[in-house]
């Protein structure tokens, strides 16, 4: 068996037993035994990422419905949230041909996804450093705490959603899209909240926070902090 | 019922990646499987059995997309174009990318503990194919660790 063999028969079904063959190439081939000690260690790491938690009392409500129709409340539910989408577009105005439309997207994002406020996840700053980094950009120092990092879904594809604590203890958001060219700086505001997106090399960033003043403050120090073009 | 949920709930959470959706949908497939149970003819394939609805169900309801191509005609080098964004990914968002196609028989090995042959019956496929999407998976995977491994120690 090759090494090419013994790493693809590993990685297809790395929680079997080994076939024979495949044993006795690992025993022989310090490399493709310390492979097989990185995919065990990556399979663990999957384990524990795949564990969502499980909604309590799921399993009596399944066989509470088996026994009785979907109730209204659900039908209800249903509408509510349909009506909710509904109100929270007239809401925002997002339109695609507005000429702010991508401030416009990135206060819906923030509103949409209330918990990156209140939750601490991925705050870790090489994250950010290398988001930054695949924007062709270069960060010279944090602008603030970072609380929250998250790839989330954005106009066609995945951005960086990005939870800082500023200096003066408030919350902005930074959202980075790549890819996306945008012609200008823009500004809106929406809901209590105010948003400014401005195109750099790799795509454009937005910034969300409370007042107009904030996030303009946020921009001057995110300018200062990184070099976009560097 | 009780001894799957679970599984069928983490299963389809992983494919439409909704928590108020993935409970919907095994709700609705058990209440499928409820009405079906008598075409079960092995009760030690009732895991098996219920998984194929959940994602029966997912694919009906929530993945239209999927009929527009079959498992076998998507181009295996698809991968998410993970490089730009590699650095900072967990392995929860590197899952949510991959590509149904891979991300699907991975589920189903990991959470559903079947084996290759296994997987390839129930997505009617071929186990070359289904050892092929693993492996794709599995790399993207394992790149992603190995990047966070070296970032945490500056290698």
């Amino acid at each position: 068996m090759s090494c090419l063999d013994f790493r693809r028969e590993k990685l297809a079904e790395p929680r079997r037993r080994l076939s024979e063959v495949a044993q006795a190439h690992m025993d022989g081939c310090p490399a493709c035994a310390a492979f097989a000690r990185e995919v065990d260690d990556s399979e663990r790491a999957l384990d524990r990422a795949l564990q969502t938690p499980v909604p309590e009392g799921l399993a009596d409500r399944i066989i509470f419905r088996s026994r009785r129709p979907r109730p209204a409340w659900r039908v209800w539910a249903l509408a509510a949230s349909i009506v909710l989408s509904i109100a929270l577009g007239f809401f925002l105005g997002v339109s695609r041909n507005a000429p702010d439309v991508y401030a416009r997207l990135a206060i819906e994002h923030v509103v949409m996804e209330p918990e990156s406020l209140s939750t601490v996840r991925n705050a870790d700053p090489e994250a950010f450093r290398a988001a930054v980094r695949s924007f062709g950009g270069s960060m010279n120092e944090l602008p603030g705490k970072i609380r929250y990092i998250r790839l989330c879904p954005v106009e066609d594809g995945f951005g960086w959603h990005i939870v800082f604590e500023t200096p003066d203890g408030s919350l902005a958001t930074l959202i980075l899209v790549p890819g996306k060219r945008m012609p200008r700086i823009e500004t809106a505001s929406a809901g209590g909240w105010s948003a400014l997106a401005r195109p750099i090399r790799g795509g454009y960033y937005a910034i969300v926070a409370p007042t107009a003043a904030a996030t303009s403050s946020f921009d001057k120090m995110l300018r200062e902090r990184v070099a976009w073009d560097a | 019922m009780r001894a799957y949920s679970a599984d069928l709930y983490r299963f389809a959470y992983w494919l439409c990646r909704d928590r108020h959706v993935a409970e919907d949908l095994v709700q609705d497939a058990c209440l499928r499987a409820w009405k079906s149970w008598l075409e079960l003819r092995d009760i030690a394939l009732a895991r098996a059995w219920l998984m194929t609805i959940v994602r029966n169900e997912y694919a009906r309801g929530f993945a239209r997309k999927r009929n527009e191509t079959t498992l076998d005609e998507i181009d295996e080098a698809q991968l998410p174009s993970i490089p730009s964004f590699e650095a900072g990914l967990e392995t929860a968002q590197i899952v949510a990318l991959l590509p149904e196609t891979y991300r699907e028989p991975l589920l189903l090995q990991v959470l559903g503990g079947f084996s290759c042959a296994e997987i390839a019956g129930m997505l009617g496929t071929s186990e070359g194919a289904v050892m092929t999407r693993l492996t794709r998976a599995r790399q993207a995977l394992r790149q992603q660790y190995t990047d966070s491994i070296h970032r945490r120690t500056g290698r």
